[in-house]
């Protein structure tokens, strides 16, 4: 039955990625990018491999065993990786499914395999980790609630078609309890983006400009002032689904080009092989715990957030390893190729990008706090 | 939840439960461990290495000296229908020690760290491809971790009564037996510590609200969930039968070295009290430390682990 499926995926693979993807991709403008994700999900949707952590009824219901075989196989092939669909397939389906009203779900979810594209409006300048201390603002006028204010960080904000927001309702309210949950369309007037250039030159981050933006109150997700519950909700639900990918990818292709990359080097040295055993046993150990989590063996209150310090710094250790295998050759890559993820093989640029990884979604020290307060029950810092 | 998962959980609290009571060796007899793996005509429970394990992890979490290391080796090196199995399951403790040759029906060598071995009544000698009985003399080996017996097994051309070929797959149950140990050792570790830092103030709080107490914890945590995996893949590698070579090497190398360094933090977190005689934290230091050294270095197994790596 596996097998079976593992053959099936094969065969996809060999005669669906195009060959010359990476050299094609590289130093391509955002939105020759843009077309090419957006070509390559629908070629995925075509085998039902672009959506499988999605329930049947939606359009996906693989097991987490078929799962974690599509997603050796594909990164076995060194298949392009879906960045640009990140937050639509995981994210906003993620807060639909948990959180949306069935109106809701109908109107986004076949429009997301249709090629949707969401981008997430949380972090402000003033509310990083300290998210809950948001300052955008959605003031209710009837019908409508009218948001202003200011998002950023968010990733690939200049080719989304909406957004998941999150504004404060209640002024008065402690923060936590005063923030709702939005579905906001990026094609209403006031919306302004940005792009930020990151670290590694490249812009696909966003600041997102909010002036007397409407929003219909069908677009709340969630009850009025329930924003925040909603959010934490799905922002845990999510984390596995997305992490058993990457632990995949790590494995399967990110330490095989690590080996290689020490074989090419001449770097073979005992100590080398040292490093490359812990790399590869600590990667069995985290493919472990996103399969465990994904088909819900693991449940603790604090095992999202486990998962993903221990990939974030493991990909950072790893990525590190690379550049200082690689040498001086590694910051000869100026650009690396467009869809090709974390560990591309240009160790530098995959060195410094880990820290998009280290930093959002809770910086690894918010992932501790959490697990030392949420997962062993530790008191929380005195006000 | 599965039933096997509901009757793992059960046979964990019990086991939990009875060892803090310090048992003595005829209570954990009349509970039925010696026989969990031994065939139900041979009056054991007729379980597997799954069940063994979570007993193992149990005695690493009580650092107890029950011999269950010895007894899950010695199970797994006698054919399935010997009659000694019998007489482990009635409670005659047994170990094997390991690094023997056979010249002309003659056995030799020394093992000096053999686990259980001065409190067993029949030690098993190994050789590179043979189970061996033959008289040997057993000597305590005295060592730092005061909660395990060891024994000094030495054997200079004795006779050799009886010999089978060495079951596949044996060194592998004595690496992963001795992760089980060590994970067990690390989550009493981490549960103690926790349980401390709560009730220990400082500066007028509990010292577990300070954040670099806490993130050291987190650390904790973060690196037993990883091993857990890693034990638990190997043990259902040797369970099933499998090759488990591979996942024996990263299970043993990862949580004996993580047991040490979990341990080690919670020296450092119960603070000046964790250093004393009096506090059990350098018991379970000693002995994850011992762990650690035991059946091949965490280096020794990444050594192996990276043999594959190049072609």
């Amino acid at each position: 039955m596996t097998d079976e499926f593992r053959a099936r995926v094969r065969a996809w693979c060999a005669e669906h990625i195009p060959a010359d993807w990476r050299q094609s991709q590289t130093g391509v403008s955002e939105a020759e990018f843009a077309a090419f994700q957006k070509d390559w999900f629908q070629q995925l949707r075509g085998a039902g491999f672009a959506v499988p952590h999605w329930p049947a009824e939606w359009g996906g219901g693989m097991s987490v065993d078929q799962q974690v075989i599509l997603y050796q196989e594909l990164a076995a092939h060194d298949a392009p990786r879906l960045v640009l669909q990140f937050v639509s397939i995981h994210h906003a389906a993620a807060t639909l499914l948990a959180a949306g009203t069935e109106e809701q779900r109908q109107r986004h979810l076949p429009a997301i395999l249709d090629g949707e594209i969401w981008v997430q409006g949380f972090s402000e300048p003033e509310a990083g980790s300290d998210l809950a201390s948001l300052r955008t603002t959605a003031r209710r006028d009837g019908d409508h609630f009218v948001v202003n204010g200011q998002k950023l960080w968010a990733s690939g904000g200049l080719h989304a078609d909406w957004c998941l927001l999150l504004a404060r309702t209640e002024p008065d309210a402690p923060k936590r309890k005063g923030i709702s949950y939005f579905l906001m369309d990026m094609r209403s007037p006031g919306v302004d983006v940005r792009p930020i250039r990151n670290a590694i030159g490249e812009s696909h981050f966003c600041e997102i400009f909010l002036v007397d933006v409407m929003i219909p109150e069908a677009n709340l997700v969630g009850p009025e002032n329930a924003g925040w519950q909603v959010a934490q909700e799905t922002l845990g639900t999510e984390r596995g689904m997305t992490m058993l990918e990457l632990a995949e990818r790590l494995g399967n292709a990110g330490f095989g080009w690590l080996v290689q990359e020490c074989e090419r080097a001449g770097a073979m040295n005992s100590r080398v092989r040292d490093r490359l055993a812990q790399f590869e046993i600590e990667i069995t150990g985290l493919r472990g715990l996103c399969r465990s989590m994904v088909s819900g063996e693991a449940n603790g209150p604090a095992d999202a957030s486990i998962v993903k310090l221990f990939y974030s710094e493991l990909l950072q250790r790893m990525t590190d390893f690379g550049a200082e295998i690689a040498g001086p050759d590694a910051h000869t890559v100026l650009t690396k190729p467009m869809s090709s993820g974390w560990e591309s093989g240009a160790w530098m640029l995959d060195f410094i990008g880990s820290w998009e990884w280290t930093i959002p979604g809770g910086a690894s020290e918010i992932q501790r706090t959490i697990i030392a307060e949420r997962g062993l029950g530790l008191p929380r810092e005195p006000a | 939840m599965s039933e096997l998962q509901e009757f793992h959980d059960e046979l964990r609290s019990v086991a939990r439960e009875l060892l803090a009571t310090e048992p003595d060796w005829v209570q954990i007899v009349s509970a039925g461990w010696p026989g969990m793996e031994i065939a139900e005509q041979l009056d054991g429970a007729g379980a597997s290495f799954a069940e063994t394990a979570i007993l193992l992890e149990e005695v690493g979490r009580a650092a107890s000296r029950q011999p269950l290391f010895g007894i899950a080796l010695a199970v797994g090196a006698l054919p399935d229908t010997d009659p000694r199995l019998a007489r482990i399951a009635a409670g005659a403790r047994a170990a094997v020690a390991w690094g023997f040759t056979i010249t002309d029906g003659k056995v030799s060598g020394r093992d000096e760290f053999a686990l259980v071995a001065a409190d067993a009544e029949t030690v098993l000698l190994l050789t590179e491809d043979a189970v061996v009985i033959a008289p040997v003399v057993v000597t305590e080996q005295t060592v730092l971790d005061e909660s395990r017996s060891l024994g000094i097994v030495v054997a200079d051309g004795a006779p050799v009564t009886q010999s089978w070929p060495l079951p596949a797959g044996l060194r592998q149950r004595a690496e992963v037996a001795i992760a089980c140990d060590s994970l067990g050792i690390a989550e009493a570790m981490l549960a103690q510590t926790v349980d401390y830092l709560k009730i220990r103030h400082q500066f007028g709080r509990a010292i577990g609200s300070f954040q670099a107490v806490k993130h050291a914890c987190a650390d904790m945590q973060v690196k037993i969930s990883v091993a857990r995996q890693l034990v638990s893949s190997a043990v259902a590698a040797i369970a099933a039968g499998r090759d488990a070579i591979a996942e024996a090497h990263m299970a043993k190398s990862y949580a004996t070295e993580m047991a040490v360094e979990v341990a080690g933090k919670a020296m450092q977190l119960h603070g000046g009290i964790g250093y004393t005689w009096e506090c059990d934290v350098h018991v379970y230091l000693k002995r994850a430390a011992l762990n650690r050294a035991l059946y091949g270095s965490p280096a020794s197994h990444r050594e192996s682990l990276a043999r594959r790596f190049t072609a």
